[in-house]
């Protein structure tokens, strides 16, 4: 390859140079720096494009939000956190809900669009859905809180002019079952009542799910036993509690009746009053479990020990004498297993007033109860404490308090002796339970003993759950009418049991409210014949589901253990192996 | 060769350009798809948040009771059927009819083993 070079000489140099002299020259010199001006500004506005190119495809800008940075927090945030009961079961929860509305102006024919509407809808009338779709509104709701499904189908209808809004609504898909203990939240997901209403900060910040101690099983158990009873003795309402004797957890709550969360509109007062926590009543008999180990623990008489009750007392104007009198002087377990007010008041009477009331309020008597609800009763107790109180006190008469207070005592009662104040939310596994000993060991055992005594040869014979152990004891109060004069008709009937009772698991109290004997009771309306044969049901349902194995009730080592010493009057003591 | 070392640089540079604007290109792109998906994702959370309310609806007790009368057998479980493992006899080894506890052949004898504790027929 060959490469020509060309030398400078080689070109020819032009023969002449133009000059242009003159107007010619200035003109063209004009052109020139007029050129210069221009490509320059071109030049400059292309660099501050590419500048800006550079700029914009480049660099970050502020004025550019980063979305993917903005919804980086995945949590589902509803605004309320979910309620669970102790299984994980949804007991409460928010969801966002269509709610459909109109705009009159863009539905073309109202006459049709009702008509679709209503194949989807047809609980809305007719003639008033023609008004709203016919009027000049721009906004009308037309119906609040659509399921999907509902919302799905009225797209699928492809009317112009509906639309819908999401709301958040606190949905409780257990409707009635839970409503006393959940409570529910109104318009603003405000609690109202309930969990709902003294948790109602920390669901309204947290996300984690509220999970309480309740089991919807036994709930339901409870709830359902609770009902068949207040049909057939016709009462007007009732309270039952299933309690954990170690823990103190309430595993179900039930106040009747109730009413449903999800239909705000149609709650009564009546309903929304939660018989089990916020009602204070006098409980009758069931006292004396509380009456005999108070007595038992301060060592004023003992096991083998007794009381005259042939005589009923008169004080005042008023005479204390047995519903199942028997007339004779009886042993301390038959004062218990005969449910002998006599008895009972000669027993409290040898302990002391003093002592007795500082005894009740060990037992939280004297104070509101530690449940997390807002409806706490407040107990009604004597003041000053007198000498008829401290008689009428000790069966049951003459201080009032709610059943989750009675629940808990007799837990303390039976589960060795330490009171821990109840709880609706799950306590975690490991947590440390502090408690408070109120009774000796060997006084609980005592109770236990007299407790099974009760169901096997006493008035709670209706509670015995064969297999489970139960032990118990029956209550039965007249109500206070107006004017502070008990009435006869009125009563409060009670069954208290524990199971199983040589080492108890669990509490189960039924009350039902002004119950009426009918010809299955043989026209009794005593908490033996309504309340005991509830517990006696729930116990034998509910005791698989809280893991608790039946047992033979007639083994050896069993009758050992319960066995009671009840002396006979004359001295000579007799063995009884009930 | 100052020349072609500054063509080389204004490849480079034009190269190193080019990658950057496609990868600022690409990195929209994904992000656009992460919004997508995040919207997704919150749109899932909420129908799994109805599955749920709509699951524990359907698992009322009282509904389970009712459906559980109308498809099984009409005979409910005796609550007294329940046994433990330790209620039960004692199983026999792969190998032979010797029983795994001692006391069970004292004599080359088998005694009657443990049964499960009868707590009296129902009615």
């Amino acid at each position: 390859m060959t490469h020509t070079r060309i030398d400078i000489n080689d070109i020819p140099k032009p023969d002449k140079t133009v000059r242009i002299e003159g107007t010619g020259r200035q003109a063209l010199e004009q052109g020139r720096t007029r050129l210069l001006i221009a490509g320059s500004v071109f030049a400059l506005a292309f660099c501050v494009i590419a500048a800006r190119v550079v700029d914009v495809s480049v660099f970050d800008r502020g004025a550019e939000p980063n979305l993917a940075q903005e919804s980086s927090n995945l949590a589902h945030k509803t605004g309320r956190a979910d309620i669970v009961d102790r299984n994980g079961m949804l007991l409460a929860t928010t969801l966002s809900v269509p709610s459909l509305y109109a705009d009159p102006k863009s539905v073309m024919d109202p006459v049709e669009a009702a008509d679709k509407l209503r194949t989807v809808l047809p609980e809305l009338e007719r003639e008033d859905l023609l008004a709203k779709l016919a009027s000049d509104k721009r906004f009308i709701w037309i119906k609040r809180n659509l399921t999907p499904r509902q919302q799905y189908d009225i797209n699928r209808l492809g009317v112009p002019g509906l639309y819908f809004q999401k709301e958040s609504k606190r949905i409780y898909p257990q409707g009635r079952l839970t409503a006393h203990i959940i409570g529910r939240a109104g318009f603003d997901d405000i609690g109202l009542s309930g969990i709902e209403k003294s948790h109602d900060s920390l669901l309204r910040d947290g996300s984690e799910p509220l999970r309480l101690s309740i089991d919807l099983r036994v709930q339901h158990i409870l709830r359902e036993e609770l009902q068949t009873q207040i049909d057939a003795f016709d009462g007007i309402g009732a309270a039952g509690i299933v309690l954990d004797t170690d823990t103190s957890e309430i595993v179900a709550m039930v106040s009747l009746p109730d009413f449903d969360p999800n239909r705000r509109d149609q709650i009564s007062d009546d309903a929304l009053f939660n018989r089990a926590s916020l009602g204070v009543y006098e409980m009758g008999s069931t006292f004396k479990i509380f009456n005999t180990a108070m007595a038992l623990d301060y060592g004023t008489t003992s096991l083998s020990g007794g009381y005259d009750a042939s005589k009923p007392i008169r004080i005042a104007r008023f005479t204390i004498s047995d519903y199942h009198a028997k007339n004779r002087w009886l042993s301390v377990p038959e004062i218990f297993m005969y449910s002998s007010n006599v008895g009972s008041v000669k027993m409290a009477l040898d302990v002391g007033g003093e002592r007795q009331r500082a005894f009740m309020e060990k037992l939280g008597f004297l104070k509101a109860s530690a449940i997390e609800l807002p409806e706490r009763g407040f107990p009604m107790a004597p003041s000053p404490w007198r000498p008829i109180n401290t008689m009428t006190i000790s069966f049951g008469h003459g201080i009032a308090v709610s059943p989750v207070h009675l629940a808990n005592g007799v837990a303390a009662m039976v589960n060795g002796g330490i009171h821990r104040p109840a709880t609706l939310l799950r306590r975690a596994s490991d947590e440390l339970l502090v408690g408070e000993r109120i009774i000796k060991e060997e006084t609980s055992a005592a109770v236990r003993r007299l407790l099974r005594l009760v169901v096997e040869n006493g008035t709670g014979r209706n509670a015995s759950a064969e297999g489970y152990l139960v032990g118990g004891k029956t209550g039965t109060a007249e109500k206070p009418g107006q004017g502070g004069a008990y009435r006869r008709k009125a009563l409060l009937s009670s069954f208290v049991g524990v199971f199983p009772v040589t080492a108890p698991r669990y509490v189960v109290l039924a009350m039902v409210d002004e119950p009426k004997g009918n010809k299955s009771s043989f026209g009794y309306a005593t908490g033996g014949w309504v309340a005991a044969p509830a517990v006696k049901r729930i116990v034998e349902r509910a005791a698989p589901l809280l893991n608790v194995a039946p047992v033979d009730e007639d083994a050896p080592e069993i009758r050992r253990a319960l066995m009671v010493k009840i002396p006979e009057p004359k001295g000579n003591k007799a063995l009884a192996s009930f | 060769m100052v020349r072609r070392s500054t063509a080389l640089w204004l490849l480079l540079a034009t190269c190193a350009g080019i990658t950057l604007f496609l990868v600022k290109h690409e990195v929209q792109e994904r992000e656009d798809r992460l919004n997508a998906l995040h919207s997704e994702i919150l749109d899932n959370q909420e129908a799994i948040q109805v599955l749920k309310a709509e699951w524990s609806y359907l698992n009322r007790p009282e509904r389970l009771e009712r459906l559980i009368r109308e498809f099984s057998e009409e005979r409910p479980a005796d609550r007294l059927q329940r046994a433990t493992l330790d209620m039960l006899p004692q199983p026999l080894n792969s190998d032979g009819e010797a029983p795994l506890t001692e006391a069970a052949h004292i004599g080359g004898i088998v005694l009657p083993m443990a049964r499960p504790v009868t707590v009296g027929a129902p009615q």
